[in-house]
């Protein structure tokens, strides 16, 4: 009741005020230059009334007298005026704000927040409505294409997936993670002053803002972990004031799309010939008449499928819509000695994949109290997901079947008269290319995981100038995780032995930091001591125990079985002390120095070796405030120089790694026989820390007033003595072995412009524009080696980018024709593989652009990353099965294979022109499938990754209803299109397998995209 | 000012406090044993099952592949395709190639460690046998690659770039090395109870027979470059040593206990014929005998054929080694003869499968009487050619499960007989090739490479021309080594040659 009496008076009010509105109006002009300033907000205080200026920056609005009018302009200090009573014109001038770029904090190192000016190197910040505008349910995927240097890469289109983050390109030749899961190219995470190993489980709601700190610098003070850089995420906490309660939904589809290019010309059999028993397209053309399928079913019957390729692909018909259905809700507040958030999320995703499920809920709860002198406060992050999906399967055998495949035929698998029944399935083979809805019903993984992180944190002002702090967080994750085959008795290869598999992993760090901060201004001088301790501790222990020849169907325990047990466990515990210190020192607010230094203790290196010392030295100067001369200039609003020089120490071991274990292989123990054989990496006792000396040099400069930023960075990194598992021939005994060797260089150039197009009363239209050049490349390899393999066809060359792909090709004469074997007429084989390029981009573009009218905001994020190359393993398949365009190309004869040559005499050729392949058939193009040339493509793209198209209720409206504060509607979508390079027909370069660079596993699902709806209101 | 030196003081020392030293001791694996916590007894029977492993499988189905023992039926056609259309390049390719150097130099590695241990601690027997098993892996290696390191291998980052030598040198090398080892074996003092020879139990004398044989067979392959005067002196330190051979019923078998579990079968029962839930495997549905396989076991009414073989429609149905057209359905996977095993067998052992824990083989007695015989017939021993060469066939049929009353009907042949022979060595590398099938069968290609006995058809695969004659570095190899790979020339894999063939 009195809820309604409020809001009747506030309407009334309101129309007994318009009455007595007059006009205030004026100019506002720019101090320094006396130029009139277009694009300034006016805005009256405590009301949602606001003007800007005109080009000639004038304004006119309603206010009434005694008014305070609020000016802004970005870049200036606001200026605040009151109406005078009589109409008279102002003038007001705004004063630059100098150090503007400066003022804005960033969180740096430790979590403690710093003035940006400060920073001798560069950084980043993702706001919230940044972060979310695509409305992802994984963070990380938020950060894509924003920031210049940060390369994130999804892997693939399952319900839940992961991502590939490189910060400033590859450094390391290492691959296998750490014991906390990190690969050794993945920055560190730091949620609220903790390093955690993974966010990608955080809710992008509770997600204040991230910081990118680029370089080794930046984060020197978190040592071996910060050798990549750092995100710092800084949650949202409660603030003083009323309340605040926000609910949000986002409703998101996503579909498949970009499926590899196949040919829709012959249908299944062999040789020509219809088989109805086989699933390689090496059958006749296809002629739209009825044929079997399979062979007849028990009931007799025969079933046949129609010989054509539809109009629509039919492998389409394998995938469903998903849906992401996400449901926020937060409560927020604070008084002047405490402050409150809470947060709940709820996740509910389905795959495209039919039966892939994920489901995750989210709870926070941030909060502090001042007592006096002492701060306390604490934030409790819990995470529950939940996910059940088909490990593999159901797409590797639809890209080898024929156009026709028929999907709906083989959906009731269970029926014993379905062609898709293990009896009757027309593969008889237990093997991958089961049938897919066999598989997807039959072999499932469930994966509850569990998290639980948290911090509490004191400072104790001991002095104005002194402050200590103490932070303990915790991280904990809990996964448990369940393999599952159900067990389907059929004859021969079409058995499927049911299995069960139970695995936990347990994971945990306690992370304390304790921090003694002083700031002393001495004359002009401004000092600021840094002095910590950290010390560290994670524990992993993982455990499995498997059945894997059940006895029963659909029963799955470990006791209903025959057959031994199987299984084991594995710990690893890990610990680090840290002391360091960080000493910055301000002239004038004009040039800062910055000097940091740590020492890190770490167990994983042996006695002798733990303990090791790293040093820093930055600085940075505000030119603009120091040289007038470029103040006056006016299109020069700021400029600021900033240089670094870093080493930093860094430790890429997992525990136990300087000792050669032995393990019983080869199916020992036999009873009471023991067996065991040495590792075959050589371990190495005296392995060393590594050490990654990094420069920087960069310029921020803020132009025509403003409204446009420049940050331009230059960064050269040497990693030298890498801590590898280095491969090393086979003949010295051993496979790899433990070294510190291997040398990366890193050449990078990041550009990053942001500016506003338009900005005028009722439009403004900002556009960034983010470049990264990223030119790594290995100088040095273990035993002076001139490349050594990565990942299958991924190596590492001296002086070539880190991986480069290097595949076999084709003979070829100096003019880059193919050479046929003279006799048979195929193009030989060349004996040397060939470099092809980088499988990671060199070049990346990131475009954002958006378009504010009243209420309404589009905003778009492009991405292009240019100059890399992929290899993808779906295409040897479509060689050997038919499936690929190319198999059809050539009527499927013997052809002149096109632009080919013969070797006459030694070097000298003759171009080709009627000798024809031996065969054009499955056998010839097999072997041109095994030609890995053919299997790779360049990984150029451009890609619309995110749209948001959203309308926010005016201030007005929402004032008027009293109780809203805030309400907007929107439309969201993801991947909407990609440029691909005309060469690819694989399909989006971005997806890798697991997290090798530019590597297209045969079991890679095709890209997806997502498109639907959100809605916010808060209260 | 004072008071800020006292307080950082404190805070430095309360800091280096709990850098205290134990905190940080927490590095030793609780997961895995090393090698100070392992008898040389715990370490000998993997390093001997990681061998005959490689021998029975790897080796063994390359062989059988290239020995015209097997090829694949229709379902089979995308199966060991770089096999059945050599292709070198693939073989030797990291990703999906055959890592014979690899895992022989591994092989070497485990026995070398074990023979550095056992020196250090006067273990004589266990030192001895590793070199023994030192210079088979050695010996493997060079009739695959020719040129291999031997001074400079598996020394682990002593030498990260290991030399190779001629293959000729490698074998005169692991000769020696065998010797060497024999005399360690015979010096060796008493074994404890638990010694882990799973070979041949403790028995030094096989071992000094074992290492003699092999020897021998690494002397009758030189039969067509080596030096003569070098083989009758070998020859004759083999006799001064006076152990001998390996005589009827000393096969070299490993059996480590083979339980009726996944992943503890007999490696070849568990990889060629049945899982442990006695389903079929795929090798065993697609890979058949060769149609010329079949022909010669038939020309010679060969008894055995009935112990290796399931009949179609009472007559046995072969394959052509590298067909590539699966539409012939003469070549479908219900035509043609797929392996007898027990379970098709009213559960009686067959000729391959004779159990789930049927031993390892490494060296078979038939092999030793027939490279005997071969000596003999070539005057390097001083032996009856005819009762070696009717002993080892006797063995082979023991082996398969042949009743032993058929070895007479059998013998009488015109075509088996040694008396009657033309070409005493061609029945004798025929009889060895029937005896060798997919028990050894990288020794009958390696018979096929030095005399060509017998007329062996390539692959019907189209294009391919040439018979492979040796495998090429692999690409590790040349990735770490390449500077002593380049050093080798062309090691094109039908083109090279091993050193040994004519």
């Amino acid at each position: 009741m009195k809820k309604i009496v409020l809001i009747v008076c506030v309407l009334f009010a309101s129309t007994q005020t318009n009455a007595q509105h007059f006009h205030a109006s004026g100019t506002v002009i720019e101090d320094y230059s006396k130029n009139p300033l277009p694009g300034a907000t006016i805005q009256i205080k405590d009301r949602p009334t606001t003007a800007v200026t005109d080009q000639d920056g004038k304004f006119r609005m309603y206010a009434n007298p005694g008014d305070v009018l609020i000016i802004r302009f970005i870049g200036f200090l606001s200026k605040e005026v009151i109406v005078p009573e009589a109409e008279e014109e102002l003038i007001i001038y705004l004063k630059e704000n100098a150090t503007l770029l400066s003022e804005v904090e960033v969180v740096g190192a430790l979590g403690i927040s710093r003035s940006a000016k400060e920073l001798g190197s560069s950084s980043k910040i993702v706001e919230s409505e940044e972060l979310n505008q695509g409305k992802v349910v994984n963070p990380i995927f938020g950060l894509s294409g924003k920031v210049a240097g940060l390369r994130i890469n999804m892997y693939d289109s399952k319900v839940d997936p992961a991502a590939q983050v490189v910060l400033r390109g590859n450094r390391s030749l290492q691959r296998s993670s750490g014991i906390d899961g990190r690969n050794p190219n993945e920055p560190i995470y730091v949620v609220d002053g903790v390093p955690i190993p993974d966010i990608s489980r955080l809710n992008p709601n509770d997600i204040e803002s991230i910081t990118v700190l680029k370089g080794a610098n930046a984060a020197a003070l978190y040592g071996s972990e910060g050798v990549n850089g750092a995100l710092m995420i800084t949650t949202k906490r409660g603030t003083k004031g009323k309340g605040q309660v926000r609910v949000s939904n986002t409703t998101t589809f996503s579909n498949v799309y970009l499926l590899p290019e196949a040919q829709t010309v012959y249908g299944q059999g062999n040789n020509g010939v219809y088989s109805p028993v086989t699933f390689e397209s090496w059958g006749p053309a296809f002629d739209g008449s009825m044929q079997p399928f399979g062979t007849p079913l028990p009931d007799g019957t025969q079933p046949m499928v129609l010989f054509a390729a539809p109009e629509r692909d039919n492998r389409l018909n394998l995938f469903q819509q998903g849906l992401n259905l996400q449901n926020d809700v937060s409560f927020s507040g604070g008084d002047d000695i405490s402050t409150y958030f809470l947060s709940a999320q709820h996740v509910r995703q389905t795959g495209i994949i039919p039966d892939d499920k994920n489901e995750r809920v989210n709870l926070r709860f941030n909060g502090s109290r001042n007592f006096g002198k002492l701060r306390t406060s604490y934030n409790i992050n819990f995470i529950n997901n939940r996910k059940d999906v088909t490990p593999d399967g159901p797409w590797i055998s639809a890209y080898r079947f024929p156009a026709n495949f028929d999907y709906d035929l083989i959906r009731n698998w269970q029926d014993p008269n379905s062609p898709g029944n293990p009896n009757n399935y027309f593969i008889p083979n237990g093997s991958w290319l089961r049938n897919p809805y066999f598989l997807i019903d039959n072999i499932r993984q469930t994966n509850q995981q569990q998290i639980l992180n948290g911090k509490i944190e004191f400072s104790y002002q001991v002095t104005p100038w002194m402050e200590i702090l103490y932070r303990a967080g915790m991280y904990a994750s809990m996964d448990e995780i369940r393999n599952t085959t159900n067990k389907y008795e059929a004859p021969g290869t079409r058995n499927t032995p049911g299995s069960v598999n139970d695995q936990s992993l347990t994971y945990r760090r306690f992370n304390s930091d304790l921090i003694m901060s002083i700031k002393k201004d001495i004359g002009t001088v401004s000092n600021r001591l840094l002095i910590g301790h950290n010390l560290r501790t994670d524990y992993r222990k993982q455990h499995n125990v498997a059945a894997t020849n059940l006895l029963y169907t659909d029963i799955f325990n470990q006791s209903s079985r025959v057959g031994e047990l199987t299984g084991g466990s594995s710990l690893s515990e890990q610990r680090s002390l840290a002391v360091y210190a960080e000493y910055v020192a301000g002239y004038k607010d004009l040039l800062y120095l910055t000097f940091t230094g740590r020492n890190d203790w770490i167990s994983t290196l042996s006695k002798e070796n733990r303990s090791f010392f790293y040093p820093g030295i930055s600085a940075s100067f505000i030119a603009s405030e120091a040289i007038p001369a470029i103040r006056q200039q006016r299109k020069i609003s700021y400029t600021k120089l900033y240089a670094s020089w870093n080493k930093t120490g860094n430790v890429t071991l997992s525990p136990y790694q300087l000792n050669n274990p032995y393990s019983q292989l080869n199916g020992f123990p036999f009873g009471n026989t023991v067996g065991f054989l040495p590792g075959l990496t050589n371990p190495n006792p005296g392995i060393l820390p590594e050490f990654v000396t990094s420069y920087e040099l960069g310029l921020q400069v803020g132009l025509f007033n403003h409204r446009l930023y420049l940050d331009a960075a230059y960064v050269y990194t040497d990693s030298d003595g890498q801590i590898s598992n280095a491969n090393v021939s086979r003949a010295t005994g051993y496979n790899a072995m433990l070294v510190n060797s291997g040398r990366v260089t890193n050449n990078i150039i990041e550009l990053t412009l942001s500016g506003d197009v338009v900005r005028n009363m009722e439009w403004t239209w900002n556009m960034g524009f983010n470049f990264t050049y990223t030119n790594n490349m290995v100088r040095e390899l273990y035993g002076g080696a001139d490349f050594r393999q990565n990942f299958r066809q991924s190596y590492a060359f001296v002086g070539h980018q880190f991986p480069t792909l290097w595949v076999s090709d084709y003979q070829r004469d100096p003019q880059g024709r193919v050479v046929v074997d003279a006799e048979t007429g195929d193009p030989l084989v060349a004996e040397e593989n060939v470099i092809l390029g980088p499988m990671v981009p060199p070049y990346i573009f990131g475009l954002s652009t958006q378009v504010n009218y009243k209420g309404f905001t589009l905003a778009a994020q492009f991405e292009s990353r240019l100059g890399g190359w992929f290899y993808s393993e779906t295409v040897p398949p479509m060689y050997e099965f038919g499936t690929h365009p190319i198999t059809a190309q050539y009527g499927r004869e013997a052809f002149v294979w096109p632009n080919s040559v013969i070797e006459v005499s030694p070097g000298e050729y003759v171009e080709n022109t009627e000798l024809l392949t031996s065969g054009g058939g499955k056998e010839f193009w097999t072997r041109q499938g095994a030609v890995q040339s053919n299997t790779a493509a360049k990984a150029d793209f451009f890609k619309l990754r995110e749209l948001n198209l959203s309308y926010s209720l005016p201030p007005a409206v929402v004032d008027r209803m009293g109780f809203l504060s805030e309400a907007s509607l929107g439309l969201v979508a993801t991947n909407l299109f990609i440029i691909r390079h005309k060469d690819n027909n694989i399909g989006d370069p971005e997806y890798l397998y697991n997290n090798t660079d530019g590597y297209y596993s045969f079991r890679q699902l095709p890209p997806m995209r997502t498109y639907g709806m959100t809605f916010l209101a808060s209260f | 000012m004072k008071n800020i030196h006292n307080i950082i003081l404190s805070f430095v020392l309360l800091t280096g406090l709990v850098a205290c030293d134990t905190f940080l001791d927490v590095n030793s694996n609780p997961n895995s044993p090393i090698a100070e916590n392992l008898p040389l007894s715990a370490k000998l029977p993997g390093a001997l099952v990681s061998t005959v492993n490689q021998e029975s499988l790897q080796l063994n189905s390359m062989g059988a592949f290239w020995a015209g023992y097997w090829g694949t039926n229709n379902e089979g056609i995308n199966q060991f395709f770089d096999l059945k259309t050599y292709n070198g390049l693939n073989i030797r390719s990291q990703r999906e190639g055959i890592p014979v150097w690899e895992n022989g130099f591994n092989n070497i590695l485990f026995f070398k460690l074990i023979e550095e241990e056992a020196l250090e601690s006067g273990q004589f027997f266990y030192s001895g046998v590793s070199k023994i098993m030192q210079g088979w892996l050695f010996l493997r290696l060079v009739d695959v690659y020719n040129n291999i390191p031997f001074d400079e291998a598996a020394q682990g980052n002593n030498i990260l770039n290991p030399k190779y030598e001629a293959g000729q040198e490698v074998y005169k090398k692991s000769l020696e090395l065998i010797s060497l080892g024999i005399e360690e074996v015979k010096m060796s003092g008493i074994l404890p109870q638990t010694h882990g020879d799973i070979l041949f139990e403790g028995d030094k004398e096989l071992w000094a027979k074992f290492g003699n044989t092999v020897k021998l067979r690494a002397l009758v392959r030189q039969s067509q470059q080596g030096d003569h005067a070098y083989i009758q002196n070998e020859i004759l330190k083999i006799s001064n040593e006076g152990s001998g051979f390996l005589d009827i019923g000393e096969s070299a078998t490993v059996n480590p206990g083979y339980l009726n579990t996944a992943g503890k079968l007999n490696p070849f029962w568990a990889a060629y014929y049945r899982d442990v839930q006695g389903n079929t495997l795929l090798n065993y549905q697609i890979i058949r005998p060769t149609t010329f396989l079949l022909e010669q076991y038939s020309r010679l009414q060969d008894p055995r054929i009935s112990q290796l073989y399931l009949p179609v429609n009472g007559s046995y149905k072969g394959v052509l080694f590298g067909n590539m057209d699966g539409g012939n359905a003469q070549y479908d996977r219900d035509s043609t003869s797929a392996f007898l095993g027990p379970v098709e067998n009213g559960g009686q052992a067959t000729g391959l499968f004779h159990n789930w824990n049927q031993s390892s083989m490494m060296l078979s007695d038939f092999e030793s009487l027939f490279l005997q015989a071969e000596a003999s017939h070539r005057g390097w021993i001083q032996s009856d050619t005819e009762t070696l060469y009717k002993n080892a066939i006797a063995q082979s049929f023991d082996y398969l499960k042949v009743p032993i009353e058929k070895l007479e009907e059998y013998y009488s042949q015109q075509t088996v007989s040694l008396a009657s022979a033309n070409e005493p060595l061609r029945n004798i590398i025929l009889q060895k090739w029937l005896a060798l099938n997919s028990i050894n069968s990288f020794e009958a290609w390696s018979d096929f490479r030095r005399l060509g006995i017998p007329e062996i058809p390539g692959t019907v695969a189209s294009g391919v021309t040439g018979r492979p004659q040796r495998l090429m570095y692999p690409e590790t190899e040349i990735g770490t080594n390449n500077q002593q790979v380049q050093a080798q020339g062309s090691d094109d894999m039908t083109r090279g040659k091993i050193w040994w063939m004519p």
